[in-house]
């Protein structure tokens, strides 16, 4: 793959981690994936501090973000990343255990650009993910400032 | 009686008053003439005297001139010189003037007394009349319900009618005479003094007094105060009128003890929803991760191993992902479904046509390569949750495609009875495989199914939603059915 954007993949649950790079590496997709475990942990990804102090200021293509995570959940990450006039650029697709609709409802509100329930079939699931990655780092143009393999 | 009197004193006939006149003046000179017979002298004066005093104050002042006059003519024909002769001499004349002065006199005095007296016979007559009207509102103060007692400035009882001896237990007689406060053991709800005060200003008060009864009871009335001034203007008298609300009193704290209760209930109950709410939300969150991970690696395990699998260990592998896939629709269906209880509804004007619509392409992928024959009558516009009506169509709906998959010719219809006035009926009929009435309480209750899951899949939860949902619209679900001749669901909700 020549044009793949790189994938930030916020998930604590490292189950969930293995099936989505699971989904995604048979799709050879897999590679650019940086996954963090919390909400703090994204921030500091984002904005190049703590653990990630020596990174230079790539954007991800897309940001996979669960909504149930330690310390800063979901939605406090997507409305520090909407409200950031850098950061804003950046697609955030919600993919999340949850149909609760008052998620949904505020993350939309928030501003988010995709929101994926994942589906407890296995197939459903890699196709979702698989989908997911294909359009967010292949098809898609991300914004400008990017990591571009 | 006194009135009749009255009225035969003050209209005597007039024959009868000038009669009386010449009468009384006849018996006057009769008298004279005969003690001038028995040669007494200076009798007749006083005789005419009398008859004139007798007939102004019975026959009045016309009469009473009659008789002057008569006396005047007839005294001196007999008994002034030249007798027998109605000749004046100049030297009489004023004995004449005299005696008719007199007469005049005697004549008003009498006429005056007379009339005074007539005046006083008419005021007695009035007084009597209006002590009889008063003893009659007296009686009439008597048939109200109200308890009515009438106090002095000293707070002495003076009335007492019979609602006061009902409600305390006192008869006048023992009422009257008595303090109220201290017969009552009035309790007040301000100071005395500021109610009284109150009670000069206006000249009313209004409020509850708890009083005790002839038996000890203890009674709350609604009390009113008037005031009556005297002549002066001075206060004379406070009536007071007494309404027993001791039960309306005792139904008001009880009402109030209820809604404290119902406050403290619902605020419970608002704590209880939260925390099922937190709970529905942990559960769609944290319950369904494991389920795709133990389908996702047995999928995974599954493509591994496949080569070294046997056919029952394959199946095993299978069995494990379609328990996990129908967990993951229970768990979906039960939050949907406490869903429906928890959130507030949504009410607008919603058009069921358009919904069944919606619906009918919601399970339209369950109708792929079937032989179905729809049949959708006009339908009302619905006063409700959009979202939530939409289930009970596909609810509705995708049963019946479910249960009508045996028939190579399925039959679905979607209609509305105009049944009364007040409510909405809509229902859903097919041809299926029905069910059997004595079944129907199982029905609509959550996770109860009539079919084995092998012959019609389902998690037994779609028509206890609809019960819901239409439950929550203010409306009813029924159903009628037979065994393999079909079904017809009902619901209805009123009318917006």
């Amino acid at each position: 793959m020549e044009r793949l954007g790189r994938i930030l993949m916020v998930e604590d649950d490292q189950k969930d981690v293995e099936l989505t790079l699971t989904a995604l590496e048979e799709y050879n997709l897999a590679n650019e994936v940086v996954v963090v475990g919390d909400g703090e942990e994204a921030l500091d990804y984002l904005y190049c501090r703590g653990a990630f102090k020596m990174r230079t200021g790539d954007l991800p293509a897309v940001m996979l973000l669960d909504l149930k995570l330690p310390k800063v959940d979901g939605l406090e990450v997507l409305q520090k990343v909407k409200s950031d006039e850098k950061l804003k650029l950046i697609p955030v697709v919600v993919l999340t255990s949850s149909h609760e609709e008052k998620d949904m409802v505020a993350s939309y509100k928030l501003g988010v650009n995709g929101y994926v329930v994942k589906p407890v079939d296995f197939h459903e699931f890699v196709n979702a993910i698989r989908e997911l990655g294909v359009f967010w780092a292949v098809i898609n143009e991300p914004p400008p400032g990017s990591v571009k393999k | 009686m006194a009135r009749s009197n009255a009225n035969v004193q003050k209209a005597p006939s007039v024959v009868l008053r000038y009669g009386l006149a010449i009468a009384s003046f006849a018996i006057a000179l009769g008298l004279a003439l005969l003690a001038q017979g028995f040669a007494f002298r200076n009798v007749e004066v006083p005789l005419f005297l009398f008859a004139v005093a007798l007939t102004a104050w019975f026959g009045g002042s016309g009469p009473a001139a009659v008789t002057v006059v008569l006396s005047i003519v007839f005294f001196d024909y007999f008994f002034t010189e030249p007798r027998y002769t109605f000749y004046v001499s100049a030297s009489e004349l004023p004995y004449f003037i005299v005696f008719i002065s007199f007469a005049l006199v005697v004549a008003w005095f009498s006429a005056v007394r007379r009339r005074a007296e007539r005046d006083l016979l008419l005021a007695r007559d009035q007084l009597q009349l209006e002590v009889e009207e008063r003893t009659q509102q007296a009686s009439l103060l008597d048939l109200t319900h109200d308890s009515i007692f009438v106090r002095d400035m000293d707070n002495l009882i003076v009335y007492w009618n019979r609602g006061a001896q009902e409600l305390y237990g006192w008869t006048p007689e023992e009422a009257i005479g008595k303090r109220s406060y201290d017969l009552l053991r009035t309790v007040f709800p301000a100071p005395i003094d500021d109610i009284n005060a109150d009670l000069l200003q206006s000249g009313r008060w209004e409020g509850e007094l708890k009083h005790t009864r002839a038996d000890g009871t203890d009674v709350v009335v609604a009390s009113r105060w008037s005031l009556r001034r005297g002549e002066q203007n001075q206060p004379a008298a406070i009536m007071e009128t007494n309404n027993d609300i001791s039960e309306r009193k005792r139904r008001e704290d009880e009402i109030r003890g209820l809604n404290r209760e119902l406050a403290s209930r619902s605020t419970e109950l608002e704590a209880k929803n939260k925390e099922l709410e937190a709970f529905a939300y942990s559960i769609s969150h944290d319950l369904r991760a494991p389920l795709r991970h133990m389908s996702g690696f047995a999928e995974l395990l599954q493509k591994k191993a496949s080569s070294v699998l046997d056919e029952k260990s394959q199946r095993y592998m299978l069995m494990i992902q379609e328990s996990a896939k129908r967990m993951g629709d229970l768990i979906d269906d039960l939050l949907a479904f406490s869903r429906i209880g928890r959130v507030e509804t949504q009410k607008t004007l919603v058009n069921l046509e358009q919904l069944v619509q919606e619906a009918l392409s919601e399970v339209r992928q369950e109708t792929d390569g079937r032989n179905i024959v729809w049949s959708i009558g006009t339908l009302p516009n619905f006063y409700g949750d959009r979202s939530m009506l939409r289930l009970v169509f596909v609810n509705l709906l995708s049963n019946a495609v479910k249960f009508t998959r045996t028939r190579p010719r399925a039959e679905i219809e979607i209609g509305c009875d105009q049944g009364n006035k007040d409510e909405v009926v809509v229902y859903v009929k097919d041809n299926g495989v029905g069910f059997d009435m004595k079944y129907i309480n199982k029905l609509f209750g959550v996770f109860q199914r009539l079919h084995q899951s092998q012959s019609f899949e389902g998690t037994g939860i779609g028509l206890a939603t609809v019960q819901r949902v239409v439950q929550r619209h203010g409306g009813k679900v029924w159903a009628e059915g037979l065994v393999d001749k079909g079904a017809i669901f009902y619901f209805s909700a009123p009318k917006p």
